[in-house]
């Protein structure tokens, strides 16, 4: 309640604060299409828009739309073959996709120069889950432009809508997120970006889906009802020589369920001409267990919590990747990237999914530009 | 949290400080560039956002939304 009552305050702030700058809005309209794939038999397939929208000098409306079309993906250890949750959720079997989900956003954009007020709201809708969210981010710009503090918080009151009958203890799921951020410029070739966040979330956090399977207990997976998290980042950019820059990032993550993780991210990006940029970047991942799973084989039947995901478990992953940026004329753009993501041998991978480890590949292609 | 807030907001109300301005407007050239931008694909940070965000147990550590879908 108290950080409500914060909210308000700096949202009163803000109305008197908002002055009149040069505006950086522009009219942009992009097309997309992403990919993910891996070794646990689910592709995903996602075409993207955006369209923003200059209303007046100062404000501008946006619409994002992202539609996820999901094929088969198998689940071992038992489960029907058509009951699959897969990267985007679990989903009835249909041809030729399992499942669609459909993610429309809609956003209002503020800008002045100093300050930057962003607010709208999120609706997903796919075969067994319904999302819903509002979210607002305010980012002034101080001494100069040397300086940005911003603030974000989103609130999202998510449904379960199993594909069996199943009763869950809920069918709610929300989970409130709150961001303080601050970048800084240090040299003419140098800036860096703190990040703290906060994360709350109730309701049924565990899948509907998976559960545990032993000789004398077959339980659905049971999961506390409440989480609580945080994250500090710190992130930097610097400009090695006239063509190349070094991105780097460091995210320490914990949380009231005994899971803490470490996140290194290197990226390097080189200007080969003036239209066409390109780079390598190198992501480390590794998280500690959750304190409430156990060993395969190792629940009784009168357990509280009963957990089979791997993301519940400890394990590291590594991410390579290659980003392309190509300039052309009027200032549009194209981009696109890919991605190999691989994770540690993982004993809860192979019970669920029959693998030892997640192998994944997931590219993104992006034209943008203004009109 | 509340020290946080406390400290976020102290520097909000203050401006900071004027020894913050380390690099004059006609420096920020290098700044406009695309690999000067901390995220400098938007798309690839999304879609990035979201894979880890399901593929691992943490979330959370940069300012942008991700709506909620049933893969968590």
């Amino acid at each position: 309640m108290q950080i409500g009552y914060f909210f308000l305050t700096i949202l009163s702030l803000i109305v008197f604060e908002i002055t009149s700058f040069a505006s950086n809005l522009k009219d942009t309209m992009s097309f997309g299409f992403d990919t993910y794939s891996d070794n646990a038999d689910i592709q995903v397939y996602s075409p993207t828009f955006s369209l923003f929208k200059k209303v007046s000098r100062q404000w501008m409306l946006g619409f994002k739309m992202r539609v996820d079309a999901i094929t088969a993906a198998s689940i071992r250890n038992g489960a029907n073959v058509t009951h699959v949750d897969t990267v985007t959720g679990a989903s009835k079997g249909q041809n030729p996709f399992n499942d669609v989900r459909y993610a429309p956003t809609l956003i209002a954009t503020y800008d002045d120069g100093e300050n930057t007020l962003s607010f709208g709201g999120y609706y997903s809708t796919e075969n067994d889950y319904e999302g819903r969210s509002v979210f607002a981010n305010y980012v002034r710009q101080l001494n100069e432009q040397n300086t940005a503090l911003g603030i974000g918080i989103s609130q999202s009151f998510d449904k379960w809508v199993p594909i069996f009958k199943r009763a869950l203890p809920t069918s709610k799921r929300a989970e409130r997120k709150i961001d303080f951020s601050i970048n800084q410029l240090i040299t003419p070739r140098f800036s860096i970006q703190g990040v703290f966040s906060y994360m709350y979330s109730t309701g049924f956090l565990a899948s509907p889906y998976h559960y545990v399977l032993q000789s004398d207990i077959a339980k659905f997976e049971n999961y506390p009802n409440k989480r609580t998290g945080e994250a500090f980042a710190f992130k930097g950019v610097y400009l090695l020589n006239r063509d190349t820059s070094m991105n780097f990032s460091y995210r320490y993550y914990t949380d009231d369920w005994g899971i803490s993780s470490h996140t290194f991210n290197v990226e390097e990006y080189h200007d080969f001409s003036s239209k066409f940029t390109s780079g390598l970047r190198l992501r480390y991942y590794t998280q500690t267990k959750s304190n409430f799973i156990k060993g395969i084989g190792d629940y009784k039947a009168n357990d509280t919590y009963f957990a089979i995901d791997y993301r519940m478990s400890a394990f590291d992953s590594y991410t390579i990747g290659i980003p392309f940026i190509y300039k052309m004329k009027g200032g549009d753009k194209l981009t696109a990237s890919i991605d190999f993501y691989k994770t540690t041998n993982d004993v809860y991978m192979k019970s669920w999914y029959g693998v030892k480890s997640m192998n994944a590949l997931f590219t993104t292609l992006s034209y943008e530009f203004s009109y | 949290m509340k020290t946080i807030i406390i400290v976020f907001l102290a520097l909000y109300m203050s401006g900071c400080s004027q020894k913050l301005v380390r690099v004059m407007p006609y420096e920020k050239e290098y700044f406009a560039q695309d690999k000067m931008s901390l995220s400098p694909i938007p798309e690839q940070s999304e879609q990035e956002g979201h894979v880890f965000l399901i593929r691992e147990a943490s979330a959370g550590g940069n300012s942008s939304f991700q709506g909620g879908c049933g893969c968590r």
